[in-house]
């Protein structure tokens, strides 16, 4: 038996990908998660109201995502409806998480894969325009800190966010810091779109390159944004089959009777099946699942993808243009949101803790993300944390199996295999961190 | 532009932690044009550190055998280490398992044939390399990271996080109860101690921009004791602040010392050399920005 191991990079965390061949054929594709840190077990004893500051340390990548996922979790176990301007802030909030992963995603973790770099940060020996080259990473820098700005204006602290509390957020956004906000968003969405255009040329000539799109077989599509348009301040998860049509839609309470969970003996994360079928979070998930974006310029992007691609669309490197059209999105939804007042009422409602148990969701930029706490005498009792990435981990080890079937062959291994690992498994964005936590 | 392949060396080494460090680290952009980042997985794929790099950043704790490993090989290739945020420096938040009923629980699952050991505890880096320089802080804001590699010398901070603040202290404000962390409307402009919050920015190294408080979040220390108590053991600090809301509310002794105590604020106490690792000799302040 041939046994390849591939490390991993430019994905967040730490994992590997093993490959056992035998005369030629693909015997098992493992994608392994290589770290845990234990919340779930550490969490045990905190004060429950403490959560939402302790959570986002889960991972710096997906702060606001927990941060915002923990604080509903808990408003669910103790009966609190925060008002609607909370509700406001706290989109904004995720926003700014959607606009700085899906930049990361796209600029800094698979551009460089599209023009044969190791990073952004080293484009000049790549095949990539020498005229853009020059300003790529500082433009997509730039687009990437208008998600940091936009956290740090909605939730305070710019990595682990500490504004949205138990009942709301503490204070709302005045109108002068919005309306500077407003300018630099206005001023950056033309780079955004912009480098989104160059993206697809990209990745327009490495599909003529490689001559595939990845793995397109039909698949389940799992996502918690509205059916009509996006929303990531979610309360409802829908599951897709794959031809597109709904399957099942159920509050996070219910998540137990629709997916299972498998552990392996391999990783430290686990993975998440839906009658027993492969399961797909992220972009293309919420794609496949939304009817319109509702704001222009992102559906014109999408317009084109449907016209191009088809609706459901399977290929797993449509997942990297849909996250384009996710950052379009999140930039113009922004805009539309700070030019209204963002300081029109109390922000949080009072509340009292008492014992319970609660259930907390976000759409996170990886997918539906689910807190569940019980909670006794105001301490956490047990805490589980549902991660997009596990329900992603079927989906992986799917299309790292096509990837593999393709260049391996009794007469040797094709060198773009490799290449082919690392494009595969960022099509997803796994986040280790959190799918092991 | 000069030859971007004359450019200092600097990498970065994520051990186990939550990349925010990392992420921070890429809102700044000012290094792009003065340092060659060479190695750093998150953002970067080349397989290892490189002979010639000047400047190595560690983040995350050591929290697995395969983290010992990784550390110590990449610490001999360069120059100067500098540890990074909290966890590194302290073992950080995975320190709140350093207790016997969670420290079982690792155990139960700390060796499986494909995956890396799983050590009983986060250590903090040092307990395994020399460091040049700490810089604390969960994470650090982007200006610290730029300060930290390109000009240390040269960087002041404000000493402790009150002075960034800027709410006012008020004298005939005096809570008689701590409100928890977050509940309430938050008053602007007035300090959280006289709004009965438990902020320890009064003593907590400056240096943030008070990012926390200044929305209205109490400051939960995460840069560690300012200068004048991190050569000090832990139980200095507390006393200090202790004092603070002895000295500005009417909030019962008892209460101020249980809610010091909590695993919250425990996160980050575990910069104190008596919490970490037993033994050592402190972090001297002139190493730690």
């Amino acid at each position: 038996m041939t046994i390849l191991r591939f490390p991993l990079s430019r994905i967040e965390g730490h994992a590997r990908v093993e490959m056992e061949i035998q005369d030629g054929a693909v015997v098992s594709a493992q994608f392994q998660a290589i770290e845990m840190r234990g919340f779930r077990y550490f969490v045990q004893g905190t004060p429950a109201e403490q959560m939402p500051v302790i959570v986002p340390r889960i991972c710096g990548v997906c702060s606001t995502a927990h941060h915002v996922a923990s604080v509903k979790a808990l408003e669910n176990a103790l009966d609190v409806k925060p008002p609607r301007l909370a509700n406001e802030i706290r989109e904004l909030l995720l926003l700014g998480q959607l606009i700085q992963n899906q930049a990361t995603s796209l600029f800094i973790f698979t551009m460089p894969d599209r023009v044969g770099a190791s990073s952004i940060f080293h484009m000049e020996d790549s095949e990539a325009n020498p005229e853009q080259q020059l300003s790529l990473a500082q433009r997509a820098l730039k687009v990437r800190q208008i998600g940091t700005k936009l956290i740090t204006l909605a939730g305070g602290q710019f990595i682990h966010p500490v504004k949205a509390i138990i009942g709301g957020v503490t204070s709302g956004i005045k109108a002068e810091a919005a309306a500077q906000m407003l300018k630099e968003m206005q001023d950056t969405i033309t780079i955004a779109c912009e480098l989104f255009d160059e993206y697809w040329d990209m990745s327009m000539a490495m599909r003529e390159r490689i001559g595939t799109w990845g793995d397109d077989q039909p698949a389940y599509y799992i996502a918690s944004t509205g059916r009509s348009k996006p929303e990531f301040n979610s309360d409802t998860i829908r599951v897709l089959g794959p031809n597109g049509n709904e399957r099942a839609s159920f509050p996070p309470r219910l998540f137990r009777e629709f997916l299972d969970y498998e552990k392996t003996d391999y990783s430290f994360a686990g993975k998440s099946t839906y009658e027993g079928e492969v399961l797909r979070a992220n972009s293309l998930a919420r794609i496949n699942l939304t009817k319109t974006m509702g704001t222009p310029c992102a559906d014109y992007y999408l317009e084109r993808l449907t016209a191009e691609f088809g609706k459901p669309a399977h290929p797993i490197l449509l997942f990297d243009l849909c996250r384009g059209i996710e950052l379009v999105y999140a930039f113009e939804r922004a805009i539309e949101m700070l030019s209204k007042d963002l300081d029109y009422e109390d922000t949080s409602v009072p509340y009292s803790l008492k014992d319970g148990e609660g259930y907390g969701m976000v759409e996170a930029p990886r997918g539906p993300l689910i807190h569940h706490y019980i909670i006794e005498n105001g301490l956490i009792a047990e805490a589980e944390f549902i991660i997009p990435t596990v329900h992603n981990m079927g989906a992986i080890e799917r299309a790292l199996k096509v990837a593999g079937e393709r260049y391996i062959t009794p007469q040797g291994i094709n060198l773009e295999l490799e290449k082919a690992v690392g494009r595969v498994v960022r099509a997803f964005d796994p986040c280790i961190a959190c799918a092991t936590q | 532009m000069p030859d971007k392949k004359q450019l200092p060396k600097f990498a970065v080494l994520q051990l186990s932690g939550c990349a925010g460090c990392e992420v921070s680290l890429i809102n700044a952009n000012e290094w792009v044009d003065q340092y060659q980042l060479v190695y750093m997985p998150l953002v970067v794929s080349t397989a290892s550190v490189p002979e010639d790099t000047e400047i190595l950043l560690v983040s995350g704790g050591v929290r697995n055998d395969e983290d010992i490993y990784n550390l110590k090989k990449a610490v001999e290739k360069v120059d100067r280490v500098i540890a990074v945020g909290t966890c590194a420096i302290s073992g950080g938040v995975s320190n709140l398992g350093d207790r016997d009923d969670v420290r079982q629980m690792f155990l139960a699952q700390s060796s499986r044939h494909h995956l890396p050991h799983l050590l009983p505890k986060s250590h903090p880096i040092d307990a395994f390399v020399d460091v040049d320089l700490y810089l604390p802080g969960c994470p650090p804001t982007p200006e610290l990271f730029m300060a930290a590699l390109i000009d240390p010398e040269g960087y002041e901070a404000s000493g402790i996080v009150c002075v960034e603040c800027g709410r006012k202290k008020l004298k005939d404000m005096r809570p008689q109860h701590l409100v928890g962390f977050q509940q309430g409307e938050v008053l602007p402009d007035i300090c959280l101690i006289n709004q009965g919050y438990l902020c320890v920015g009064s003593s907590t190294r400056g240096g943030c921009r008070a990012i926390c408080t200044k929305p209205g979040h109490p400051c939960v220390g995460c840069r560690g004791p300012s200068d004048a108590y991190i050569e000090k053991e832990s139980s200095v600090w507390f006393d200090r602040i202790q004092n603070v809301f002895e000295r500005m509310t009417d909030i019962p002794p008892e209460e101020i010392k249980a809610a010091l105590h909590s695993p919250q604020l425990s996160l980050f106490l575990f910069q104190f050399t008596d919490y970490s690792e037993g033994g050592r000799p402190p972090r001297p302040k002139d190493k730690v920005l």
